[in-house]
């Protein structure tokens, strides 16, 4: 496996054991390597649009589906507390893991509580809807603020 | 209008499960890769979402 995918699934790992984001130190250990040569790896996964970093440049803002900061789409699963980036997203985290969970949100517009089930086999039946708003082709000009 | 934003294409609960598990289901694993522009135009209109709303086409990075 060549260090780049090291690299991505090792901060991918340590989302999805802890709900945390890694930092780099924290990658180069995993990796057994050193925070430079991981820091190194983070523009090309930017630009396979698998991570996106705060202004720092060494801080991780996003591995999607996963949010590096608190937000307001939260995940329950295994008894480990996950933030993900938006409701999209919030079901990709249980995706992603494998695993039934819960997602605890609210109505961007209305400010309704939102509460969701998932099993293994999809989300109990609900008449929410997702508003995507901005355009497929715009999405990485700005991912958070998609 | 959203918080003074144009009301945009609204996606149900069953098509957004569809998209994060076609999006992100093998995200842990080594293999995983972000969806191509055309593979994405492919698996929106396969859920009904289609029009330049959901074209990808000017993806860069896809």
């Amino acid at each position: 496996m060549d260090f780049d995918t090291q690299v991505k699934l090792a901060i991918y790992r340590h989302f999805a054991e802890t709900g945390q984001r890694p930092s780099p130190g924290d990658v180069a250990e995993l990796v057994g390597s050193d925070a430079d040569s991981v820091l190194g790896v983070y523009p090309r996964l930017r630009a396979q649009r698998v991570l996106a970093l705060e202004a720092d440049g060494s801080s991780i803002r996003m591995a999607p589906p996963f949010s590096g900061v608190p937000t307001q789409h939260v995940v329950s699963a295994s008894g480990i507390k996950y933030f993900a980036n938006c409701a999209w997203d919030s079901l990709g985290v249980i995706a992603a893991l494998q695993s039934q969970g819960e997602v605890h949100s609210h109505c961007a517009q209305s400010g309704e509580p939102f509460h969701l089930k998932v099993s293994l086999e999809g989300p109990e039946p609900s008449t929410w809807l997702f508003h995507c708003l901005v355009p497929a082709a715009k999405w990485w000009d700005d991912i958070v603020f998609t | 209008m959203a918080h003074g934003t144009p009301l945009r294409p609204l996606v149900t609960i069953d098509q957004l499960w569809k998209l994060a598990m076609t999006w992100y289901s093998t995200r842990l694993q080594a293999d995983s890769r972000r969806p191509q522009p055309d593979e994405m135009r492919a698996i929106f209109a396969g859920l009904g979402l289609e029009g330049d709303f959901w074209d990808p086409k000017s993806d860069r990075f896809g």
